[in-house]
């Protein structure tokens, strides 16, 4: 179990009139090896229940246990860097992290920093930013100079450079083109399948999170209020409508067409598949 | 960087918070006036307890006063060595090493830090319940007069609130990209001064674009609504005087005079 939230509570501005309580008694297994998703309308506290990830925050009261780190409320960490290592975290608008001359150097900045020589932190540079598709023609120009889509995945790499055993993504794909958006999705599934990375992504795409995580947590006002299979969830219509969600299109279209007479299996999750199951049915 | 106090504008309702900015900001130069001018600890025990109420009444609690005194410390002690050392009237109180401490720079200094940390509670009540933008506005009634000499105070008054507007953007986009760095490993707090230079770099940098591109939008978004400078505006939110507004106004007056005329009478 890489990550565990133990009645964790986060209240910003503690001790002032206008404290507020961003996340209320979490208790939350993350399991390891997946991708989970985060959801939630705005404000109900998904960054800053990531943000507890690499200790960027620590908890008001209760505990987390992420691989073999223990941040317990009210203890001072002595393992920030071994942990922020194993865990990487990629923020929101996180083009506006790139500051280095060069490309490269950007992105050979976090390896460096936990260590490694600089000439291998360029070598892993050199294949991370291979791995989210920056061509090498690329590798020396300014950051500044790229296209918002370019300095995001640029940013992706700079994490995925760090080699962390954990990935955390909040809203990696926000302003992004479909394509662009894809392409990042993908990169993250194929980090997990082949690297076996545990992926976390916060998101507001119910499409994205439906068709590639594994599990889903939802919250809302500071509470987990569902966790489990995605699957289940998108399923249970009474859910979507307690947490005021919309149904995936596949899911629409998945359940219309079983309503019309159609047998499908309990796999046909995607286009392609249900294609395949319906087209043996279909009277000419 | 968020425990940065003094300035601060506390967003609650209360009384404090409905007053007029112009009646606080009258408020504000009485009262400083009142805290300069006496000689004697009665007329500090009477601001105090007013003060007091007024805080109260601004349903601000005693800890964030306390912590706008942080910075003031490191003056306060030095400002207390300094006269240990240089005022020699009264009696011996004490003798530190080869130095002999007088009562009058006790108790001088005392009254001067009293006096500061009255004008710090001070300051510190208006702008917490005072939003920037209301103060914008109520500096810029009490500038009015300067538009005789072709003084442009539409124009500062702008500039003023445009920068107060955006000082929680920026800090909220120093603590963003903090956090964005120090995901990557960087620490800001320890390391070898090379280490150091980077550190701060690779927050300068962004920061710096992101203030450009914001400046950029900004100027944009103005222009698309039309905005002119120097050109005569109306006001969408008319400040007014109310009943209330005066009496604190006259409140303040009184303690003014109070101190006056403690002068001559205490
Ligand atoms: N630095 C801060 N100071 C004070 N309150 C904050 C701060 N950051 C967040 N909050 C508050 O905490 C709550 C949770 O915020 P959080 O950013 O975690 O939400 P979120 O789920 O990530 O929302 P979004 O989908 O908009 O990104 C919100 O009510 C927010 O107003
Ligand atoms: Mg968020």
């Amino acid at each position: 179990m890489p990550i565990r939230f133990k009645a964790l509570s986060y209240i910003y501005n503690k001790d002032m009139p206008y404290a507020h309580k961003a996340l209320d008694s979490v208790d939350l297994d993350i399991r390891e090896g997946i991708i989970t998703a985060i959801i939630g309308e705005t404000g109900s506290g998904k960054s800053t229940l990531v943000e507890h990830l690499n200790a960027l925050l620590l908890p008001s009261e209760g505990s987390l246990e992420v691989l073999d780190y223990n941040i317990v409320a009210g203890q001072k960490q002595k393992f920030l860097k071994p942990l922020r290592k194993d865990v990487g975290l990629v923020f929101q608008f996180s083009e506006y992290q790139l500051f280095e001359e060069t490309v490269i150097k950007d992105v050979a900045f976090g390896p460096m920093n936990f260590g490694l020589s600089q000439q291998d932190a360029l070598k892993q540079a050199a294949a991370a930013l291979k791995l989210v598709k920056i061509d090498e023609s690329l590798f020396n120009v300014s950051p500044l100079e790229l296209s918002g889509g370019q300095k995001r995945r640029v940013a992706i790499a700079g994490i995925i450079a760090c080699d962390p055993r954990i990935i955390v993504l909040d809203e990696p794909t926000a302003g992004l083109d479909p394509k662009g958006a894809r392409e990042i999705i993908d990169l993250f599934v194929s980090l997990n399948r082949q690297l076996s990375k545990t992926i976390i992504i916060v998101s507001h795409d119910n499409e994205m999170v439906y068709n590639y995580c594994d599990e889903t947590v939802v919250l809302s006002h500071g509470k987990v209020v569902y966790h489990g299979p995605t699957m289940e969830l998108f399923d249970d219509k009474k859910k979507l409508k307690e947490f005021d969600m919309l149904e995936p299109q596949i899911v629409s279209f998945r359940n219309e067409l079983i309503e019309k007479g159609f047998k499908l299996s309990k796999d046909a999750r995607t286009l392609k598949v249900i294609a395949r199951e319906i087209a043996g049915q279909v009277k000419r | 960087m968020n425990n940065l106090v003094f300035g601060k504008y506390i967003p609650i309702d209360s009384f404090m918070h409905r007053l007029d900015p112009r009646a606080k900001l009258i408020g504000l130069f009485l009262m400083i006036a009142a805290v300069f001018v006496p000689k004697s600890w009665w007329v500090f025990l009477v601001i105090g307890l007013m003060l007091a109420l007024a805080l109260l009444m601004a349903k601000i609690g005693i800890k964030m006063i306390v912590q706008s005194f942080k910075p003031m410390v490191m003056m306060m002690i030095f400002l207390m060595v300094i006269n240990a050392l240089t005022v020699k009237t009264g009696d011996v109180l004490f003798t530190v090493g080869p130095v002999q401490v007088y009562s009058d720079a006790v108790f001088n200094t005392l009254f001067v830090i009293v006096r500061l940390l009255l004008m710090i509670s001070i300051t510190t009540l208006l702008t917490a319940t005072t939003n920037p933008l209301d103060l914008t506005l109520g500096i810029e009634w009490i500038l009015k007069p300067l538009e005789v000499i072709h003084f442009p105070t539409h124009e500062v008054a702008m500039m003023v609130s445009i920068a107060l507007r955006f000082i929680p953007t920026i800090i909220e986009e120093t603590i963003r990209i903090m956090n964005a760095q120090k995901s990557r490993g960087v620490d800001f707090e320890n390391g070898r001064l090379a280490e150091k230079i980077s550190a701060i770099l690779s927050l300068i940098v962004p920061l710096f674009s992101v203030a450009f591109e914001r400046a950029y939008e900004l100027a944009d978004a103005m222009e698309a609504r039309g905005y002119v400078p120097g050109a005569k505006r109306s006001r969408y939110h008319v400040l007014k005087f109310r009943f209330v507004d005066y009496l604190f106004i006259l409140i303040c007056v009184g303690a003014l005079s109070f101190s006056i005329l403690s002068r001559f009478y205490l």
